[in-house]
């Protein structure tokens, strides 16, 4: 009983890390019509400015994940104004191509910066503490509450005010957006920010309880990919409970039945829900 | 608007500018220098100098550029050190070294395609590479080509299988086996539950370890391992491994992972010793753990920092002065193999004939002089590999303490 509490609280944690990435992902999915390779790198980023504002000017944790969120959507914008929105009347196999390209000119410049090596960030929630005879630690807590906190106001954001609808719409139906007198382009630069801000605050969450270095992009991204394929390419439902769905699966087939094969219950998973339903969980009219 | 959009943008690009000078980071200095140096620049040569250039091939972009830009580190101090003490003599011919170093990328196809690249363009003799798969790729094409391959890597498999031409530089990893698993059983207990990384090495690692720790009587209750980069947490795996009430964890891999490991285990209350394994240096570890508390009660290799051999405090304050931060045993062993290298030349009177420079491999370890000896090797054997007086290390009582290893 231990273990499955236990367990659970793990999923519950990788999960929420899985969602915020899947998230921002499958946003800007509603735009490009592509997954976007390069969200790896704006995790990654998002870590090394946090740390960064962190030990270089001693900045508090909660200020420096503010200013990652902020320098890392303007990043995202950067890229959608520089690279996507020229290629928009490409074939999708421009984008494609594009977004590689960014993800390794990305992963190469932080290592031109930073330094090939491990870091590690030291956040003032280090502190074990114990909940119902589970044990974690303040920081992994937080994960959990911090990724809620964001998907209710995303939700809230999306739903109830005049911009957010406007995303949803022209995710749904770019021509249609236009024709309405929907501006895409502010619409695409605005999810471009909302993307990228994600991934600083899943990478700033999750940095602590790992290790900060060029490529922890990858340890996340092809998780988000299968996410965002389960749950419905471009929905944001799909893409919370995906992430959760991966998170639990993860830990409780490690326990149960294998930890050698936990990747293969995770993609035996995908494959069932997706020969029941061939469009993921949700679709994207959903939202 | 326009004016807006384009301060922000600026400003992104200022912050990422401000940044590039930031962090208090050596090891930065030392990645940009390893790149730099991917064909490295030609000694001073006088007249009646002549070049022998020296091959590299290792990781020095990607995962694992780190360790790459350490282990180039290393035979970069000793070539600058050599050609700057006006070289070497052989029959009244003087000789500096010209390093070429490649990036192969820690894949074994590119090591062997760097080799051929290196024989073809540089003549080396001797190729270095830091990683058992390119050694291997090697090793398929070296007695034909006739090169020396210096091997920095503890599989012992490398040089068990007869191959003339290749010097293995550190201790294979057998030698632990025994000191490692009678240290963790006498003073933790003789349940063990492995935890490895996922790759061959730690695979072969504990494919070793695991039969050796039944037979002296212990018991394995958890056999799994890590995919260090695949697994975004550890904590799912650790609270596995910790279900059934282990004694000792076996652990490994890079050093800072591996310590994120190590931590997340004693945030779920574990209590026991840690068996590290090679790869790992306790001194690296500590740095990701704040402290020697956590690491209590572990056995792994000594770190080069907590060693004594004649020549290791020299070496320490000179890599400090020049890379800004403590040297591993990676770079360590690689200025030692240099200098032995050097000298095994010497003693065979010629810099292009690799069996010969083979066959004086023992000579050269004989004359190496005091003050070179970062460590202090015996012994090269028949198949290959260096023999260095086995030392490891524990942490007891907060403090690394090391324990010498009777073969």
């Amino acid at each position: 009983m231990d273990i499955l509490t236990q367990q659970l609280f793990n999923g519950l944690t990788i999960g929420s890390v899985y969602s915020l990435v899947a998230l921002g992902l499958t946003l800007v999915y509603g735009i490009l019509h592509i997954p976007n390779f390069a969200h790896g790198a704006l995790y990654m980023l998002g870590a090394y400015i946090t740390l960064t504002m962190m030990l270089l000017w001693g900045v508090h944790y909660w200020i420096a994940m503010a200013v990652s969120v902020l320098v890392v959507g303007l990043l995202g914008v950067l890229m959608d104004r520089l690279v996507f929105h020229p290629l928009r009347n490409a074939p999708p196999i421009h984008d494609k191509i594009a977004a590689i390209g960014i993800l390794l000119f990305l992963e190469a410049f932080a290592q031109l910066i930073w330094g090939a090596d491990y870091r590690t960030m030291e956040t003032p929630y280090g502190q074990v503490i114990d909940i119902f005879g589970m044990t974690a630690t303040t920081q992994r807590v937080l994960i959990n509450i911090g990724a809620i906190a964001v998907m209710i106001l995303l939700y809230l954001f999306l739903k109830k005010t005049y911009i957010g609808s406007t995303i949803i719409a022209m995710a749904q139906n770019r021509e249609g957006a236009h024709l309405v007198g929907i501006n895409t382009n502010k619409v695409a630069m605005l999810t471009f920010m909302i993307s990228g801000g994600l991934a600083a605050i899943a990478a700033s969450l999750s940095a602590p309880i790992n290790l900060v270095f060029p490529g922890m992009g990858h340890l996340v991204i092809l998780k988000a990919f299968v996410i965002i394929i389960l749950g419905g390419m471009g929905s944001v439902p799909g893409a919370i409970l995906g992430g959760y769905i991966l998170g639990f699966t993860e830990s409780l087939g490690a326990t149960y039945i294998s930890n050698d094969y936990k990747d293969i219950i995770a993609f035996l998973l995908l494959v069932v829900i997706l020969s029941i339903k061939p469009k993921g969980l949700f679709s994207r009219e959903d939202f | 608007m326009n004016y807006i959009k384009m301060s922000a943008f600026l400003m992104v690009l200022s912050v990422l500018l401000v940044m590039s000078g930031c962090i208090d980071n050596p090891s930065n200095q030392a990645s940009s220098e390893g790149e730099n140096q991917t064909e490295s620049e030609a000694p001073e040569v006088e007249e009646g100098e002549e070049v022998v250039n020296i091959g590299y091939s290792g990781p020095l972009s990607g995962p694992a550029a780190y360790y790459g830009e350490r282990t180039l580190n290393g035979l970069t101090m000793a070539v600058e050190e050599i050609n700057n003490n006006g070289g070497f003599e052989i029959d009244g011919q003087t000789y500096k070294y010209n390093l070429v170093s490649l990036d192969d990328k820690y894949l074994p196809n590119e090591t062997a395609a760097n080799a051929k690249r290196l024989l073809q363009e540089n003549d080396t003799p001797i190729i270095f590479s830091p990683h058992s798969g390119g050694i291997k790729a090697m090793q398929v094409f070296n007695e034909q080509e006739n090169f020396l391959i210096g091997a920095y890597t503890s599989e012992p498999a490398v040089t068990e299988e007869g191959n003339t031409l290749t010097v293995r530089i550190p201790p294979s990893y057998a030698g632990y086996l025994d000191p490692f698993t009678s240290y963790a059983m006498e003073n933790h207990g003789t349940k063990l539950a492995a935890l490895p990384t996922a790759s061959q090495y730690g695979k072969d690692w504990t494919e070793a370890l695991v039969p050796y720790w039944e037979e002296q009587g212990g018991e394995v209750v958890y056999n799994s391992s890590i995919d260090f980069s695949k697994d975004t947490d550890f904590f799912t795996l650790v609270t596995n491994a910790l279900k059934e009430e282990p004694d000792v964890l076996f652990i490994g891999g890079p050093s800072e992972p591996t310590a994120k490991v190590a931590k997340q285990a004693r945030e779920l209350g574990f209590e026991g010793g840690f068996i590290i394994m090679d790869q790992a240096k306790l001194d690296e570890m500590e740095s990701v753990t704040g402290s020697y508390e956590q690491l209590e009660g572990s056995v792994g290799v000594t770190p080069l920092i907590h060693s004594d051999y004649p020549g290791t405090d020299q070496f320490i304050e000179k890599y400090k002065e020049k890379y800004g931060e403590n040297p591993g045993s990676e770079a360590g062993y690689h200025y030692v193999a240099m200098n032995a290298f050097m000298e095994a030349m010497k003693a065979a009177g010629t810099v292009d004939d690799p069996e010969a420079i083979r066959s004086h491999m023992q000579d050269g370890l004989d004359a190496l002089p005091e003050e070179k000896q970062v460590y202090t090797i015996e012994e090269i054997g028949e198949n290959g590999g260096f023999s260095t007086a086995l030392r490891i290390a524990a942490v007891e009582d907060g403090e690394v303490v090391t324990i010498d290893v009777d073969e």
